[in-house]
């Protein structure tokens, strides 16, 4: 039980980390990222194949924070020229054409077939026990890491600006401040805990397949930030942990009930994503904590 | 393989085709976004369901595809008037974002309760099979002209609605301009049902059309939402005729893209010419320059 339990919990702090990711994306900055899968996807795919070329553990997470983070770059750049929604249908799309990459160029990722045998982390703990104990306290450090980073971008002059930018950009360029650049840093930023959370789902699930990579992931994280209230940093915290405590208890809602199968299942669970999403935005915007703004 | 110029003129045949046919969804969502002014999500979805409440409509034991096609036409209106009623009138007033999160809910809870109570089968609209033409290499299926002309006769009746009558003259009006519209007198209320039982109709007509040519599958409707969102960006956004000549434009190009790159990634062809309108000329082809940010 305990090691479910922690199992569970790992999960939690992965979609933790990618959440708080959204959050200072679109929450702080009012970029709408549709495509948070993509990155989390490019970060997973770095990190395993780095791995399995015989990289130790450490430098292929760099990596995979590096790469996700360049490929917002040119992203980011376009959110520039583009209205909020169209930047949410070029995220979106560019999710897709990731994932179809990763589906076509078996030369690199075994396409369909998937990447399996990918490093545990801590395989010298052996498998769960201990190693899970380790891989958990190493998320729960990279999130406290992540959440002190954006308490203190939040609280410092360029926070204010971030969020300046998301309330009104043109008195931010009156005032004789870029939010271009700043807009692309969060960006890339916002992408690189999402590649980090990838290198952590890589190692901690050891087999990647492109199907893992569906938009509905994308929502799980939008789901989880708005649960948790956009823009609130504890919001992510608390939006992931409710997201995971939803995902794990509609698998176990299968047990009390009995004739429903695993197809059924997936399908109740993107019905209640979907009313989620609807009933949030039409009666709770600010989420379940939040007071209205 | 060398490629013919038989070929070419086969594939760019086809690209038409394709092209009307993902005209449809585009109109659609470039109705919704000129009038009101969101980029919706759950377009495709509203195909997928129309599609098989006309394979449902086969199920009771006719062969007529007519009666299958009033079918789905009278289930798609139904669809897009209960959903604007329940969830996008209430969002009016608010931030285009709130839409477009509410429209992604809709989209998966309307697929999640297909799949639900219908569950994941494909299926194929029963029609008479009939032999393709050949003129000297040059083929032609008597279906894909069927489907074609329907197409085409949709989007003559639609620009007959926008430009002859009353309630498209308003429609056009308020896209225009809202406030002046309703200093007119103009109420929009009775506009935006009309709004979204037009677009409920055009995405039945294009499920259906894409169900005769191909297969119906519960995911088919979400796959064309990427494509139809470039065709909408290339064409310009609001524009109906745009949407059609984007819609051709993006069919053509992803047909002659399927020698050179291969069939599966026709939906990376249309998000690079999605990105290359972007950077280009944001404003689409027909676009004015003005778009609202």
């Amino acid at each position: 039980m305990t090691a479910y339990l922690i199992a569970v919990g790992i999960v939690a702090l992965i979609y933790m980390l990618l959440t708080i990711g959204l959050n200072l994306q679109y929450g702080y900055t009012g970029l709408i990222n549709f495509g948070v899968v993509a990155f989390f996807a490019i970060g997973a795919y770095t990190s395993a194949l780095l791995a399995l070329h015989g990289w130790w553990l450490a430098p292929a997470f760099v990596a995979a924070i590096i790469l996700a983070s360049i490929f917002a770059y040119p992203i980011g750049l376009l959110s520039l020229r583009l209205s909020d929604e169209y930047l949410a249908v070029v995220t979106l799309g560019f999710s897709e054409f990731v994932r179809i990459v990763l589906q076509q160029e078996e030369w690199l990722t075994k396409g369909v077939q998937g990447l399996p045998g990918i490093p545990r982390m801590f395989a010298s703990m052996g498998v769960g026990g201990y190693a899970d104990v380790a891989i958990f306290a190493t998320l729960v450090a990279c999130n406290a890491v992540a959440i002190g980073l954006m308490l203190h971008l939040v609280r410092s002059p360029y926070g204010r600006l971030i969020q300046a930018i998301r309330d009104d950009e043109v008195a931010v360029e009156a005032i004789g401040k870029d939010p271009r650049r700043l807009k692309v840093q969060v960006f890339m930023l916002g992408a690189g805990l999402a590649g980090l959370a990838g290198a952590f789902y890589a190692h901690f699930i050891t087999y990647l397949s492109p199907d893992q990579f569906l938009p509905l992931v994308t929502f799980y994280v939008w789901i989880a930030m708005i649960i948790g209230g956009t823009g609130r940093t504890t919001g992510a915290v608390a939006g992931s942990v409710l997201l995971l405590v939803f995902l794990e208890g509609s698998r176990f809602a299968r047990d009390w009930i009995p004739g429903v199968s695993e197809v059924q299942m997936a399908s109740v669970r993107l019905a209640l994503v979907g009313l989620g999403l609807i009933l949030f935005t039409l009666y709770r915007p600010q989420g379940i904590m939040g007071s209205r703004r | 393989m060398a490629i013919t110029f038989i070929d070419v003129v086969n594939l760019l045949i086809n690209g038409c085709i394709e092209g009307l046919l993902i005209a449809l969804p585009t109109l659609a969502l470039t109705l919704v976004m000129g009038i009101a002014r969101f980029p919706n999500a759950a377009t495709g979805d509203y195909m997928t369901l129309s599609a098989y409440a006309g394979i449902g409509v086969q199920a009771l034991g006719t062969t007529s595809i007519l009666l299958a096609g009033l079918g789905a036409i009278a289930a798609g209106a139904a669809l897009s008037i209960v959903f604007y009623l329940w969830v996008f009138r209430a969002l009016r007033g608010r931030a285009p974002v709130a839409s477009l999160v509410a429209s992604i809910g809709v989209a998966f809870f309307a697929r999640s309760m297909l799949t639900l109570f219908v569950g994941h089968d494909q299926h194929t609209f029963a029609i008479p099979l009939v032999r393709a033409w050949n003129f000297g290499g040059i083929r032609l299926l008597p279906t894909d002209l069927y489907v074609a002309a329907v197409a085409l006769l949709a989007m003559l009746l639609l620009f007959a609605m926008l430009h002859l009558t009353p309630i498209g003259r308003q429609m056009r009006a308020i896209a225009d301009n809202p406030d002046l519209a309703r200093a007119c007198g103009i109420r929009s209320g009775r506009v935006l049902l009309a709004l979204w039982a037009t677009v409920g109709v055009l995405c039945a007509l294009g499920g259906m059309m894409f169900g005769i040519k191909a297969v119906v599958s519960p995911e088919f409707g979400w796959e064309l939402l990427i494509p139809a969102f470039a065709a909408m960006i290339v064409g310009g956004i609001g524009s109906p005729v745009g949407a059609v000549v984007g819609a051709v434009l993006l069919g053509v190009a992803s047909e002659l893209s399927v020698p050179i790159v291969g069939p599966s990634y026709k939906i990376a062809v249309a998000f690079g010419l999605l990105l290359l309108v972007l950077l280009v000329r944001p404003r689409g082809l027909f676009g004015r320059a003005l778009v609202a940010r």
